[in-house]
């Protein structure tokens, strides 16, 4: 995976967002609406039983690992596709209209606060219930499921783009009368590409992590499967199969290698010139891929025939049909009663929902309540506790290694590989391991933990004190501060901006991850430990609605509030006082 | 008694409907229309008189009273006067030539005949106020584009409403180059996005040839100050798109684009990425991109002010050769600048903006020939008039005093400049002898005005100095600011800043009467939002904060945003509270 750079990972555009306290009390219909949502999935489900047959079996022979491995791309490669629909729309409507913005963008925090797996249930069984007769309804799924995964950031950072074009820019398109499809395609989408790009490596990243989820669970009663990557090696760890384990991680480093290198690279490369600045930069990121695709005789060729007179023929197509239409249409989109009448459908649908809900939380036992109110503070605790171990080896590590130039060349590539393998797809091994050596889920859980999210926190490391600038460095060395002294006035505040911005990924992440962490099929068993995570996966096996439902509403509170209470003001200050200004 | 239809009219005014009014009151019949109107405010009157077609004006000019036929028909200029004269019924014309008095009958014939001639509207202006009608000068052309009463306020968060640009009129007329001229804070841009239709104003109306502005697709183009290029399209590929977006066949579009990069010299480059090329080679792309366009009027928003003193310089004057050429094909050129020196140089006319709220303090012709001498002596004698406008904000030449009523008493502003600032201005003045005139200041310190400007201001509030005619004289005290020693400057700039700047007198009252001697800067933000805008509030705390620290008046934790009486330990705290101020 390569390394996204400070201002292009995935942390919501908080800038956008009022301060944290008063924003609090004000989202809060906000948030039982987007715990609403979740439950109108839910419902949806428990009544959506029909016949299924999507018991695959799965052939543990590495010879039919191509075509589970073609499976599994071509899942991730269509929830891409779907993702990048929902962002482009859900974006550009919750920039261009104010008052769906207001809603839409804090209800976009609620929905990604929400881990992967508690869409699991609703989304499988929806979609199950739509095509009961047909493989499709279980595939259907595994893709929606997949996309929750990946779409949210991407979502937030084409919204912040679009929000962050300068303002002469767009003054420009309107004074220029560009219509909406040029403006689209001259102005929004380059300048909200790069951040798109560096959000979609990682949401594809984030799908071959819960891969393995995704395609192979148990709910209530059922037993589903999916031919793919993510079965075969579900399967493998099932079966304590150490030969096939490692056999198909094998084939997952190297398609995750391979996308790397034939999709990624050259996108990054070609989305070179979309970078908004004002003067060339030193060194440019290349690709042979792309110089070979760029010098193909063929391929310009076919351009010359195809998108060139296709572009023109739309660009001009459009130029004319809007050439009648006022310039303020699209901001009236959704004006007046139509307006009315969706808030107070909305309106009606939160309050049967909230209704639902509550019926549903009543019928929880005072056991339940407990065990989800315990494993809320283990989860918690295992949570922060593999954040500070992060912290204390990245931290050295990184500084030491981003320094000095010549190492961090040599260890940055070593270090993207050894992070692009994804943790889930490790813990089998991982488990085989620990249990040789007498340790248990408790230890296993946090290990994967740190596999998971270590690397993010390294590399902002690494990133942030390869930015430190020499002079500062020099008139340490010229005033003869200690070591101590080094760290604390220049080192810590210099990189506390990258710091945080790797701790508030890998807070979200590890608390994503904590589902699969903390329960785990292996070797015909169970694995389990106490923890929030563990409560919604072994809800979701048993089909015990009302405790997935209690479980995710307390995970995605938590997330909530700690990012609110706590990241965000850090943030804040990390973007204020200890902004390193050039 | 209300005649029918005036409540509507006017609550259509109210709203901005110009148009929608005067199809309502064509709906009448002619004297209930005239009844209507004349119920109106004048200001409106005069505006519904304005865009009214000529046709309908001439229904309606005969049923007014004679006196008020006269004013309404000078609000319009010489040709349609006539027009709408020439197509009265004749008995209804007749009877307005026969009742008006001698003089304005005399004045009446000669504009319809032609003899009258705005020159020497001189004597015949005093003959028409005599006769009770009007005092300003008729526009001898139809302007391109007309500014009635506009008015912006925008709504602070908390509800009040700032005025940004006081109601102002304002034309732009063919065959000129028009500057407006204004201190930062003055509205400039505000000003020039009303006109543009970039922002709609909050009441009042643009009129482009007589019509209201968003009823038109006008044809004019903005040179930014950004340059607003899109850094993704080569040099060409930016021309382009205007053209393209008004749906311009391939072969022309390339046509003109390249007609118009060969007209500011940028052949050979049209494959160049914007980031490719210097400051001044991008403006000259965007001065090319809006050149494409034909556009009647070319709007100029601090088009040098981003580029260096040379560069600024040689493409000031590649404009004005291709100007005064006719090699452009615009009508009219209007140039927004902070640049006295360069209004100076480029205009025949220049509007002074002066600011809270923003309204147009002077309007003058320059009659010098073109290309203009920066060092022959008619020169020199408008720069240092407009100079003496601008370092004279209490001053008003353009309003006589019983117009200013409408203008309440401003906040006193601080101006935003260093104590640095102001020692440098200082010795620079003993180093010349006392006292210098400011052009030559400048001039010397290679500074603009808008840079010299807030400094002079705040060396005159504090009695360091003092203005004259353009000249700017040392002050006793301030020889011995000068002359002392640090610790004595700080006691003498306190001393001073106490008694002069009622911000930092009223911050030290404030926290004198608190028993801690500290209170939140918070309160001191709300006293201000209620005079200024949120950014100029910014900057006044800002200033307050500079000053304060520097004279040793209070102290500021950023952490606590508090202000206090007393001195910070010496701990971290100062130290950050050190690197602020920098």
């Amino acid at each position: 995976m390569p390394q996204p750079t400070k201002t292009e990972s995935g942390v919501p555009p908080w800038g956008v967002f009022p301060s944290a306290a008063s924003s609090f009390l004000r989202d809060l219909p906000i948030l039982l609406a987007g715990l609403a949502i979740f439950y109108g999935l839910l419902t949806f489900a428990r009544y959506g039983v029909g016949p299924v047959n999507t018991q695959a079996e799965i052939n543990l022979h590495p010879g039919a690992l191509p075509k589970y491995a073609f499976f599994s791309v071509a899942r991730i490669a269509l929830a891409y596709i779907l993702s990048l629909g929902f962002t482009l729309v859900y974006g550009y409507v919750a920039a261009y209209n104010a008052k769906a913005e207001r809603i839409m963008v804090p209800l976009l925090d609620i929905l990604q606060s929400i881990p992967v797996l508690s869409f699991l249930p609703p989304v499988m069984l929806a979609m199950i219930g739509l095509f009961p007769h047909s493989q499709l309804g279980a595939e259907l799924g595994a893709i929606v499921l997949i996309m929750t995964g990946q779409v949210w950031n991407m979502t937030f950072s084409f919204y912040s783009s679009l929000k962050n074009i300068p303002r002469e820019m767009h003054e420009a398109a309107e004074i220029y009368r560009l219509k909406w499809w040029q403006r689209l395609w001259q102005m929004e989408l380059p300048y909200a590409a790069i951040g798109l790009i560096w959000n979609s490596i990682m949401s594809v990243a984030g799908a071959w992590f819960f891969l393995m989820a995704c395609e192979m669970f148990v709910l209530g009663d059922r037993d589903l499967r999916l031919p793919g990557l993510g079965s075969y090696l579900q399967t493998a760890a099932n079966a304590g199969d150490t030969r096939s384990i490692i056999w198909g991680l094998g084939t997952m480093v190297a398609i995750i290698v391979m996308i790397d290198q034939l999709i990624w690279r050259p996108t990054i490369a070609w989305a070179e010139k979309f970078k908004f600045e004002q003067v060339e930069s030193a060194e440019p990121a290349r690709s042979p891929i792309l110089d070979l695709l760029r010098r193909s005789k063929l391929i310009s060729a076919a351009a010359r025939v195809t998108t060139k007179p296709a572009r023109e023929a739309l660009n001009l197509y459009f130029a004319k049909a809007g050439a009648k239409q006022s310039q303020h249409a699209r901001s009236g989109m959704l004006s007046g009663w139509i307006w009315r009448v969706l808030m107070l459908v909305a309106l009606v649908a939160i309050a049967y929902a909230v209704l639902g809900m509550g019926r549903m939380l009543v019928a929880l036992s005072g056991a339940e309540i407990r065990e989800i109110l315990r494993g809320a503070g283990a989860t918690f605790l295992r949570v922060e506790v593999t954040l500070v171990l992060a912290g204390l080896w990245t931290i050295p590590v990184g500084v030491y290694v981003g320094m000095r130039p010549n190492l961090s060349a040599l260890v940055q590539p070593l270090a993207q590989i050894a992070a692009s393998v994804p943790a889930t797809a490790l813990f089998p091994v991982v488990l085989l391991m620990l249990i040789r050596v007498g340790g248990g889920m408790g230890i296993g859980a946090m290990v994967l933990l740190l596999l998971g999210t270590q690397w993010y926190i390294l590399f902002n490391v690494i990133a942030g004190s390869s930015a430190i600038p020499t002079d500062l460095k020099e008139v340490c060395g010229l005033f003869r501060l200690g070591k101590v002294e080094r760290w604390k006035k220049l080192i810590l505040p210099a990189i506390f901006p990258y710091l945080i911005t790797g701790f508030i990924t890998a807070s979200g992440g590890a608390w994503n991850a904590s589902i699969v962490a903390e329960y785990f099929h292996f070797q015909g068993k169970t694995m389990s430990t106490v923890g929030l995570g563990a409560v919604i996966s072994r809800a979701t096996d048993t089909g015990n609605f009302h405790v997935l439902l209690a479980a995710t509403i307390v995970m995605a509170v938590m997330v909530v509030t700690l990012n609110r209470l706590i990241w965000r003001r850090l943030y804040g200050l990390a973007s204020t006082k200890f902004k390193l200004e050039t | 008694m209300n005649p029918p239809g005036a409540d509507k009219v006017s609550e259509m005014l109210s709203q901005g409907h110009w148009d929608q009014a005067v199809a309502l009151l064509q709906q009448l019949d002619p004297a209930a229309a005239a009844d209507a109107i004349m119920d109106l405010p004048f200001e409106e009157q005069r505006v519904l008189f304005r865009v009214m077609p000529v046709d309908f004006a001439a229904l309606l000019i005969g049923h007014f009273p004679y006196y008020h036929s006269y004013v309404l028909l000078h609000t319009r200029s010489l040709e349609s006067l006539r027009a709408i004269i020439g197509k009265m019924g004749p008995d209804q014309r007749a009877q307005f030539l026969d009742q008006l008095p001698g003089e304005a009958w005399k004045r009446v014939m000669d504009e319809i005949s032609g003899e009258y001639s705005p020159a020497n509207q001189g004597v015949d202006a005093a003959a028409a106020d005599a006769a009770g009608a009007i005092s300003h000068p008729i526009p001898a052309v139809e302007p391109i584009l007309e500014a009635v009463q506009v008015e912006k306020s925008f709504r602070q968060p908390d509800g009040r409403l700032i005025q940004v640009i006081a109601p102002t009129d304002l034309s732009i007329e063919p065959d000129t180059i028009t500057a407006l001229l204004g201190p930062s804070g003055s509205g400039k841009s505000t000003l020039l996005r009303m006109l543009t239709g970039l922002i709609q104003p909050t009441k009042g109306l643009v009129l482009w040839h007589g019509k209201p502005l968003q009823d038109c697709a006008p044809n004019l183009a903005i040179v930014f100050q950004s340059f607003a290029l899109f850094p993704w399209l080569t040099v060409l590929d930016n021309v382009e798109t205007p053209l393209l977006a008004r749906g311009m066949e391939h072969f022309e579009r390339h046509h003109r684009a390249l007609r118009a990069l060969h007209t500011v010299g940028l052949e050979g480059f049209e494959s160049a990425y914007p980031k490719e090329l210097s400051g001044g080679m991008k403006q000259r792309v965007g001065i090319a991109r809006a050149l494409a366009l034909e556009p009647e009027i070319l709007f100029m928003d601090e088009p040098f002010s981003a580029l260096d003193v040379l560069t600024a310089e040689n493409l000031r004057g590649e404009v004005m050769e291709l100007w005064l050429g006719k090699k452009i094909p615009t009508k009219s050129i209007f140039i927004v600048t902070h640049n006295i020196e360069e209004a100076a140089l480029l205009a025949d006319r220049i509007l002074v903006l002066g600011r809270n709220p923003g309204r147009i303090r002077a309007d003058f012709r320059i009659p010098l020939k073109q290309p203009r001498d920066r060092n022959s002596a008619e020169f020199l004698v408008y720069v240092d008039y407009i100079y003496k406008l601008m370092t004279q904000p209490d001053l008003d030449p353009a309003l006589p005093s019983s117009a200013a009523h409408a203008v309440k008493t401003p906040y006193p502003m601080l101006p935003h400049a260093r104590p640095g600032g102001i020692a440098g201005l200082l010795e620079l003045l003993i180093d010349r002898g006392g006292k210098d005139d400011l052009f030559r200041v400048a001039d010397e310190l290679l500074l603009d005005v808008n840079d010299l400007l807030p400094i002079t201001e705040a060396a005159t509030l504090l009695g360091f100095a003092r203005t004259e005619k353009g000249d700017v004289e040392i002050t006793e005290k301030g020889r011995e600011f000068s002359n002392a020693d640090i610790s004595t400057r700080k006691d003498l700039f306190r001393e001073a800043a106490l008694a002069h700047a009622s911000l930092l007198q009223q911050i030290k009252t404030g926290l004198s009467s608190k028993s801690d001697g500290a209170m939140p800067l918070e309160f001191f933000r709300d006293i201000l939002d209620e005079h200024f805008s949120e950014d100029e509030t910014e900057r006044q705390i800002q200033t307050a904060l500079t000053w304060g620290r520097y004279g040793e008046i209070f102290s500021y934790d950023s952490a606590t945003d508090r202000l206090s009486l007393h001195r910070l330990e010496h701990t971290g705290e100062s130290e950050h509270d050190l690197q602020h101020q920098e």
